[in-house]
């Protein structure tokens, strides 16, 4: 990509353009220098001199009358020719091409017409005038038809006139684009910088303005010399890409060094040419140290963004030892190139803006959406905090409600219950007494349970047993207990944990009152399926099913059937099973209960 | 597992109980007092010196006599029954507290020990089950329930121990300086928080069924807040401070 920029940048350098190959050429003139003697030449011809008026004449003949429209055409002249056919002036460049400054090379085209299209031999003088500072030129003059000539001129005149108009274009473009960048970010100093080149080097142009203002060539010299500060201002430019320091003292030369030219030509403190010839050595070698300043950067300093200014800054300083060698007489050529190749410079300086923002965008996209995704993260961490601390917040309610529940009936209820029992002993009136402990072990049950949080079953559990197992010793029942093995049953609620404890001392209580067992063994174990069974076992009475056992003519009490309905519903409410069973030497209960109960269940509350 | 029952081991003639036990007895309820004092006064193993309503009464009887066993109910009409257990313990250190309460409600029970109990009894404890409580506090052996023991393993920082047989494991450090109790305790307080009988405790610690009581005792001992000033008791008892 590179390679091809610079093939394509450079092609002015080594190919010149397409010449008509069908029309006629004449490439031998006769020329006649200011106060010197006419001499034949052949064309391409350049003046001896500078600051030269030239006179040419050469001919042509044609053999028969052409019905067609035929031209004359001159590639390339510098800088300002008048153009006379057989006598009669047709043409002076001066009026219809732009001239901008010092820029050289027009194009002419000139129809002819009436008798200059007549058999026989015309002849065509042509008045070459030269810029001072550089040669005159002629190319080689060729008389054609319109398809012979046409396309051949029309890119001439694009090349060598309208480029340079695009360039004008692009610089005041830019000119105000980075004025624009400067204004909204003056802590940037390159925006300001890249203004200032643009603003100086449009003095180049101030040539276009010679119609507006008569003696504007007048200027053309000073104008120069104001546009010779760009070259300092470019050193700048590449100092701060390259990112380095800029010494005072080329901000300083910005202004000091074209100022002390001009003020030298404004009071002829020197002549005038070896004024310009000055500046125009600097313009020309000075492209050199900005180069070295952006190797530097690119090479030294590795900042691949004096590379994108390196590449061009090389063609243009070879372009501008170009210009200066045709100056000079080293090279002939009818065009400055330097100019041209401003516009490569700021296609050059465009592409690092460009970039530049680019990449800040990027930064920006990047660091917004890193703020996006912490904002995000932060929002996510608040939720998980809030829903934390709303979950806690509702356990902490719960907890301290039934704190206060419990509280409650431990000071009052169970105090009185406990009382009660005491006084019902002392005066033996054992009902009393009995009904008294089983309100204060109800009781206990719905204190003990309250306070039992998820997975905590076998805690319950073993509340239950704790108690039981003093009241079954006095009954002189044996109790054997194991939750060992019982699986961790999730998703326990208060609720949950009475109605299983409602349903174990159900069955014990059962097998007490129907059975007279001597033995009961509950034991916590994994069902086929995973489930928890909480298996209870007496060695009392076995347990007769109204409907198919009543013809065993066992002795059955109705409250048991009540006690087996409500053990279904309690362990319905849970998402449990309850199944009684008889077992060769007594009655066995199998509470069924899923590994994860269901989320409220309608409370057993009796 | 055969016969899990945790009762204790009716065995109380191995322990040296001293000839004399001087019993205090603390119970604003009329029915509750009467009814313990008759059974403590029917008990040939210690004597019964008072039996008083409140907690003026109570500390009158401690400022004057030598007791061995303090049996008391937390809430009195004039105070709190574990005032009475820290009397207690600055005048005799060897004393034994058990309180008096309606249910094993974790909470009450733990400021109990937290004052230097080391047993509890329910109001409704039956005449025979109270006695076989006080002998087998006398013989170095506290009860336990599963609430208790899960409220303290709370506070020890619910920090769990390595495995069931945890005896090779190092002791893990508590949260608390004050409260260094040894891996094997931990165990034992876990395994009854997560509600495994005396046995299957002593099972799965590879212990003897009749040691745990006497590890209990020891924790209790341990979780006792010394002589620390009442606002820290206050502070530990709001569940400011674990202990």
């Amino acid at each position: 990509m590179a390679i091809l920029t610079l093939v394509i940048a450079s092609m002015p350098l080594w190919l010149s353009l397409p010449a008509p190959s069908q029309a006629l050429q004449i490439d031998h003139a006769r020329f006649t220098g200011l106060n010197k003697t006419p001499e034949t030449v052949s064309l391409p011809h350049i003046q001896g001199r500078h600051r030269a008026v030239g006179h040419y004449q050469i001919s042509f003949e044609l053999s028969t009358p052409s019905t067609e429209h035929r031209y004359l055409f001159i590639p390339v002249l510098s800088y300002r020719a008048i153009i006379a056919i057989d006598g009669d002036v047709v043409s002076d460049t001066g009026t219809n091409a732009l001239i901008p400054g010092i820029t050289l090379g027009v194009s002419a085209l000139v129809p002819l017409s009436g008798r200059h299209l007549a058999a026989g031999r015309h002849v065509v003088d042509i008045l070459l005038e030269a810029p001072g500072i550089a040669r005159g030129y002629l190319s080689p003059v060729y008389v054609g038809t319109a398809p012979q000539i046409v396309p051949y001129h029309r890119l001439r005149v694009f090349v060598l006139e309208h480029t340079r108009t695009m360039v004008l274009a692009c610089q005041l473009l830019l000119a105000i684009a980075t004025l624009m960048a400067w204004c909204y970010r003056p802590q940037e100093s390159l925006y300001g910088w890249l203004f200032l080149l643009h603003g100086v080097s449009l003095a180049s142009y101030a040539g276009l303005l010679a119609d507006l203002v008569p003696d504007m060539f007048v200027w053309i010299p000073y104008m120069l010399t104001i546009n010779m500060a760009s070259v300092f201002i470019l050193h700048i430019i590449a100092l701060k890409i390259g990112d380095m320091p800029t010494p005072r003292g080329m901000r300083v030369c910005v202004v000091l060094v074209p100022a002390v030219f001009i003020v030298a030509m404004a009071w002829n403190i020197a002549p005038a040419s070896a004024l310009v010839s000055g500046v125009i050595t600097i313009m020309v070698l000075s492209p050199l140290i900005t180069v070295a300043i952006s190797a530097w950067a690119a090479l030294v300093k590795k900042i691949s963004e004096a590379w994108l200014l390196l590449v061009p800054l090389c063609i243009f300083s070879i372009t501008a030892l170009y210009d200066g060698a045709l100056v000079i007489g080293l090279l002939d050529g009818p065009v400055f190139l330097s100019l041209y190749y401003r516009q490569l410079l700021i296609v050059a300086i465009v592409i690092i803006l460009m970039r530049r923002l680019g990449l800040s965008l990027m930064r920006l996209d990047s660091a917004n959406a890193h703020l996006t995704q912490r904002l995000a993260e932060r929002e996510a961490e608040l939720r998980r905090l809030h829903d934390e601390e709303r979950i806690e917040a509702t356990g902490r309610v719960r907890s301290e409600e039934r704190q206060r529940l419990t509280e409650d009936l431990h000071d009052g209820l169970s105090g009185h219950l406990s009382s009660i029992i005491a006084q019902a002993e002392r005066e033996h009136t054992p009902g009393i007494e009995r009904t008294a402990r089983d309100a204060l072990d109800d009781l206990r049950l719905v204190i003990h349970s309250l306070d039992i949080g998820d997975r905590e079953l076998t805690v319950a559990l073993s509340c239950l047993r704790e108690r039981l197992e003093s009241q079954l010793r006095r009954l002189g029942v044996t109790l054997e207990w194991t939750m060992i093995r019982l699986p961790e049953i999730s998703g326990v609620t208060p609720a949950h944990a009475l109605s299983v404890l409602r349903i174990v001392q159900e069955a014990i209580t059962n097998a007490i009152r129907h059975g007279p067992a001597s033995h009961i063994a509950v034991r916590g174990s994994a069902g086929p399926q995973g489930e928890a069974i909480i298996v209870i076992e007496n060695d009392g009475t076995q347990y007769a099913d109204k409907g198919s056992h009543s013809d065993t003519g066992r002795p059955r009490t109705g409250g048991s059937g009540t006690g087996i309905r409500n053990m279904n519903r309690r362990a319905a409410a849970v998402g449990g099973t309850v199944c009684v069973e008889a077992v060769p030497h007594g009655t066995r209960v199998t509470l069924s209960l899923p590994r994860h109960l269901s989320r409220a269940p309608a409370p057993a509350n009796t | 597992m055969e016969n899990d029952s945790v009762r204790f081991d009716p065995q109380p003639s191995q322990q040296p109980v001293s000839p004399v036990c001087n019993i205090l007895l603390v119970e604003d309820d009329n029915a509750l007092r009467s009814r313990f004092e008759s059974i403590l006064s029917r008990w040939t193993g210690g004597h019964l010196i008072a039996a008083c309503g409140t907690l003026q009464d109570a500390m009158a009887v401690l400022q004057t006599t030598r007791i061995d066993l303090l049996i008391a109910d937390l809430r009195l009409p004039d105070g709190h029954g574990t005032q009475a257990i820290r009397r207690l313990l600055s005048m005799n250190p060897n004393a034994e507290a058990m309180v008096i309460s309606a249910m094993v409600d974790s909470e009450v029970v733990i400021a109990a020990i937290e004052a230097g109990a080391t047993g509890y009894l329910l109001k409704d404890v039956s005449p025979d089950d109270l006695i076989d409580a006080i002998e087998e506090l006398r013989a170095g052996r506290s009860p336990i329930s599963s609430s208790i023991a899960r409220v303290i393993v709370r506070r020890l920082g619910s920090r769990k121990p390595a495995g069931p047989p945890a005896t090779n494991a190092p002791a893990p450090a508590l949260s608390d300086e004050t409260v260094s109790l040894t891996p094997r305790e931990i165990d034992i307080l876990w395994g009854i928080a997560k509600g495994l009988t005396y046995a299957e405790v002593a099972e799965q610690l590879r212990l003897s069924r009749q040691t745990v009581p006497v590890h209990i005792k020891n924790i209790y001992r341990k979780l006792r807040v010394g002589n620390r000033s009442e606002a820290v008791f206050e502070a530990s008892r709001l569940g400011l401070i674990w202990l």
